[in-house]
């Protein structure tokens, strides 16, 4: 009994803040919009005249009740004697608690907008308008009582749908699962299928010519998603090999990537230099550049170890961005303004700067660094790196010198930098100091973590997650970057390995899982 | 004394660039303080006053928000990302105690003009009571599940929070830069009025007060550390996780303790940072925050008084730097930053910094 009031109160309490502050960022009526849409009843409220129907808002709100009630619903070893009362009654304590203090807030808010304090002065959102959709047309102390009700049944109807569900669903679908699987391996077809050596690269060209095809028929906006996306990837690729394989965590990178970037602009562009040189010339140029600052900044820091080298590179990062703005440089850089026009490609006298010609290099670029990543992977100096990154200590005493592969671990990912800095500004035509700023960096680096460090396809997924998603999720523009700080964490939380871990890291991780250990970090130094 | 036996000791390379390029820098530095104040003076001493009264209130503050990150660093080996959004947290806590009592009208004048002493009080115990829970609550859902997990997991997670954290008070309050609503007293740029030189110098009320209650706090939060049970607890902690419980300390709990303690003091420093410089908006502890990261890796990190000492000198680098090195004051951040790379390659403890051991770093 205890154990029930404790989690329906610290469950009813959790979802209530939650519902608050979807409130106050606005997003109930961005939910309701999208139910609008859903329902196809965008009339809109003769009431409130633009926004829509208050009954999308009230079944927003009546979702999230279901959801609390279910959180909040009894497990068996709660109470003694019948478990779906149990459940419905832990769910609707927990419904008690949400709508108590959805209720006093929606009181309080309410009756503050009554007396005429405009509180939209302090938080953003608390339009009049935005206040009545929260009040549900009710006075504010009705309000109070309706959320009160409203959320306890629908609590206690979420806790009863739990039990329904929770129990019988698991087994069933199951069931349904292995009773498909048995059917799909009984077919003759499907078992010689996979049991030809030619099927995974079937599946893989498959893969590939879709991909390649895609770019075709995409639009100009989502062509221009996918370079994006690509970029990140060439850019992940490149830091994979820094932090993934070699364990050096660098919070800088974009410093290199803003290197490329500017030689391809500063080359190419009419203002300020008027060099015009030819994009084909640049790319290599950018990324030797990208290289040699890549030894020549990580020759003096890179004897130190862990947290220590992330917050030099995280400084360096900074000052290329800051440099590049100043007053001092501007007749070399063109300052805060940025070098317009950059030079596109041409390809034997033919221009071929559109966005579906970029797409296809970027993805050229892409399979080049995959290539070379995965060669040196599997290559003594891919071993090398792999095992500095695991205990450095040991690999100098195994003959490896650390100082040799960790510089060429760097330069190499700042080549890979380097070119997508060039691709990057040549593509957007434009290239200013804004575009380098810390984001980029932290940015990459999250996408190699997410996705799994050391592994080629978990950069590809990271990318994907975490650049290509948000651009598909247009509509909760205003949300996307906070949910993407909240996904960080509750990857962290969910899957640490990443999305993808390459398969040698999950034998380690596995063999070390029996390890208690709370003191030592293992991992990256 | 006999000599120690073994190989005889070899210079390096390294060692050989480390000297080329110390000693190159600090023959630059002395050629130009000799520019600057013997051979052609180019600003007089109210000047430099100026300058000194701005880096030291600034220090003062970057001092505090350090203070934070060592405590933490020191404790779980991580960097708390996140910790200058709960400054920008206590920051907002502040501006709108301060606008309250600025709506509730006493005769002609209002609350705020009328008891500003209790209104900065009010603003201060706001700023910090909502970065305290913002900071306790921060461990709780974003680092504690973290615990023992590779290195570089939890740094992600402070990343993830502190995006999160920045973009949720961007939708809350909106992306407006606001005005910090001191009371008439504190007027910023309104101060006591010193001679130097010949020409009038201003020192802030405001940076008056800021400069000393940050002192204040460090004391008393050196005496928490050294002093107390608690502090005790911290430092064993530190040490070793695994000894200190089996000494008997709850470690989680003193983490957690940790967590509030350095979110108060971030608190404090938003307060201030509002009081006396003024705005406050959604980012306004990102760049704080990074500043006062590289104070404490100056001073040493994992040092308290390290961070402290860190704090002021960076403070002070970045208001005489550009002056002393006679570059724009555009690029006083690339001063900061740049002190931070020498002193790491220098001398990778920091000013007071302990000599870590392998395993430690």
């Amino acid at each position: 009994m205890k154990t029930l009031i404790r989690r329906s109160l610290k469950t009813g309490l959790v979802f209530g803040i939650l519902t608050v502050f979807l409130f106050l960022i606005g997003f109930t009526g961005t939910a309701a919009n999208l139910l609008a849409d859903l329902f196809h009843n965008e009339f809109g409220d003769p009431l409130l005249g633009r926004t829509p129907l208050m009954l999308n808002t009230v079944v927003f709100l009546g979702l999230i009740g279901l959801w609390a009630g279910a959180g909040g619903a009894s497990r068996e070893e709660d109470l003694p004697g019948d478990p779906v009362s149990a459940s419905v009654l832990g769910g609707a304590a927990a419904g008690l608690v949400h709508g108590l203090s959805v209720g006093a807030v929606a009181w309080l808010i309410g009756g503050l907008n009554a007396r005429g304090v405009m509180m939209n002065k302090y938080l953003a959102e608390l339009l009049p308008i935005a206040i009545r959709q929260f009040l549900v047309g009710f006075s504010p102390a009705a309000a109070g009582v309706f959320y009160l009700l409203f959320l306890t049944a629908a609590g206690a109807l979420g806790g009863g749908a739990r039990h329904a569900l929770g129990r019988g669903s698991g087994r069933y679908r199951t069931a349904l699962q292995a009773h498909a699987r048995d059917r799909i391996e009984a077919l003759p077809f499907y078992r010689t299928a996979v049991a030809h050596p030619a099927a995974k690269y079937v599946l893989y060209g498959l893969l590939l010519a879709g991909v390649l095809l895609l770019p075709l028929f995409a639009g100009q906006y989502w062509n221009y998603t996918i370079g994006t996306v690509g970029i990140y990837v060439l850019l992940g690729l490149g830091l994979n090999i820094v932090v993934g394989l070699a364990g050096l965590l660098d919070l800088g990178y974009v410093a290199f990537f803003a290197i490329g970037a500017y030689a391809m602009a500063l080359l190419t562009a009419p203002t300020p230099h008027n060099l015009l040189w030819n994009f084909w010339l640049v790319i290599p140029i950018g990324i030797l550049l990208a290289a040699i600052t890549g030894i020549l900044l990580g020759a003096p820091v890179l004897r130190m170890r862990g947290d220590y080298l992330a917050i030099v590179t995280l400084g360096f990062g900074e000052i290329i961005r800051i440099l590049s703005k100043s007053d001092d440089l501007t007749p070399f850089t063109n300052g805060p303004k940025g070098v317009p026009s950059v030079g596109g490609p041409t390809f034997f006298g033919l221009n071929v700067n559109n966005n579906i010609a970029f797409v296809y290099l970027i993805f050229l670029s892409v399979i080049l660094v995959i290539f070379v990543t995965n060669r040196l992977q599997n290559s003594r100096v891919g071993r090398a790196w792999e095992a500095m990154r695991e205990d450095e200590t040991v690999s100098r005493a195994m003959g490896i010198n650390t100082l040799t592969q960790k510089l060429l671990a760097f330069a190499i990912g700042a080549a890979f930098a380097g070119l997508g800095g060039a691709l990057f500004a040549s593509r957007n035509q434009f290239t200013g100091p804004e575009d380098f700023n810390l984001m980029v960096s932290i940015n990459v680096v999250s996408l190699v973590i997410v996705g799994g460090m050391g592994s080629i396809p978990g950069v590809i997924a990271g990318a994907l997650v975490l650049k290509g998603l948000p651009e598909m999720m247009r509509q909760l523009e205003d949300y996307r970057i906070m949910v993407f700080g909240a996904l960080l964490v509750v990857m962290m939380l969910w899957r640490p390995a990443g999305l993808i871990p390459s398969s040698r890291r999950k034998m380690e991780t596995a063999a070390d899982s029996g390890v208690v250990d709370t003191t030592e970090q293992k991992g990256v130094k | 004394m006999p000599k120690p036996i073994g190989p005889a000791r070899r210079i390096k390379p390294y060692q050989v660039i480390q000297a080329v390029l110390g000693a190159g820098f600090a023959g630059y530095l002395l050629w130009r303080l000799y520019q600057v104040f013997i051979a052609a003076p180019e600003y007089g001493a109210d000047t430099w006053a100026r300058f000194l009264i701005t880096g030291a209130i600034l220090g003062g503050v970057y001092a505090l928000i350090a203070i934070g990150y060592t405590l933490v660093y020191g404790i779980l080996r991580m960097i708390n990302f996140a910790h200058g959004d709960i400054m920008m947290l206590g920051a907002f806590g502040g501006y709108f105690v301060l606008e309250t009592t600025r709506s509730i009208p006493i005769g002609s004048s209002n609350f705020s003009d009328a008891y500003p002493v209790w209104s900065v009080l009010a603003a201060f115990l706001a700023g910090v009571a909502v970065a305290t829970v913002s900071g306790y609550f921060l461990e709780r859902i974003a680092y504690r599940p973290l615990r023992g997990a590779p290195r570089l997991v939890p740094l992600i997670s402070a990343i993830g929070a502190s995006i999160f954290l920045e973009n949720a008070a961007q939708l809350l309050f909106g992306a407006q830069r606001r005005d910090y609503a001191n009371p008439a007293v504190l007027t910023r740029g309104e101060g006591w009025t010193l001679a130097i030189g010949g020409t009038d110098v201003i020192l802030p009320y405001t940076g008056v007060l800021t400069f000393v209650l940050s002192i204040l706090l460090m004391l008393a939060l050196y005496a928490l550390v050294m002093r107390t049970r608690l502090g005790r607890s911290m430092r064993a902690v530190a040490e070793n996780k695994q000894v200190a419980a089996l000494m008997g300390i709850d470690v989680d709990g003193v983490i957690s303790r940790t967590f509030i303690i350095s979110g108060a003091l971030a608190g404090a420093a938003g307060v201030m940072w509002g009081l006396h410089l003024g705005l406050v908006y959604h980012f306004v502890g990102f760049i704080p925050g990074i500043k006062a990261f590289t104070a404490a890796v100056l001073g040493g990190i994992g040092s308290v008084p390290g961070a402290m000492l860190g704090g002021l000198f960076l403070g002070l680098v970045e208001s005489l730097g550009p002056a002393v090195l006679g570059i724009n004051f555009q690029l006083k951040d690339v001063i900061a930053f740049g002190i931070l790379v020498l002193v790491l390659i220098f001398r990778p403890t920091g000013i007071v910094g302990e000599v870590l051991t392998e395993e430690k770093v």
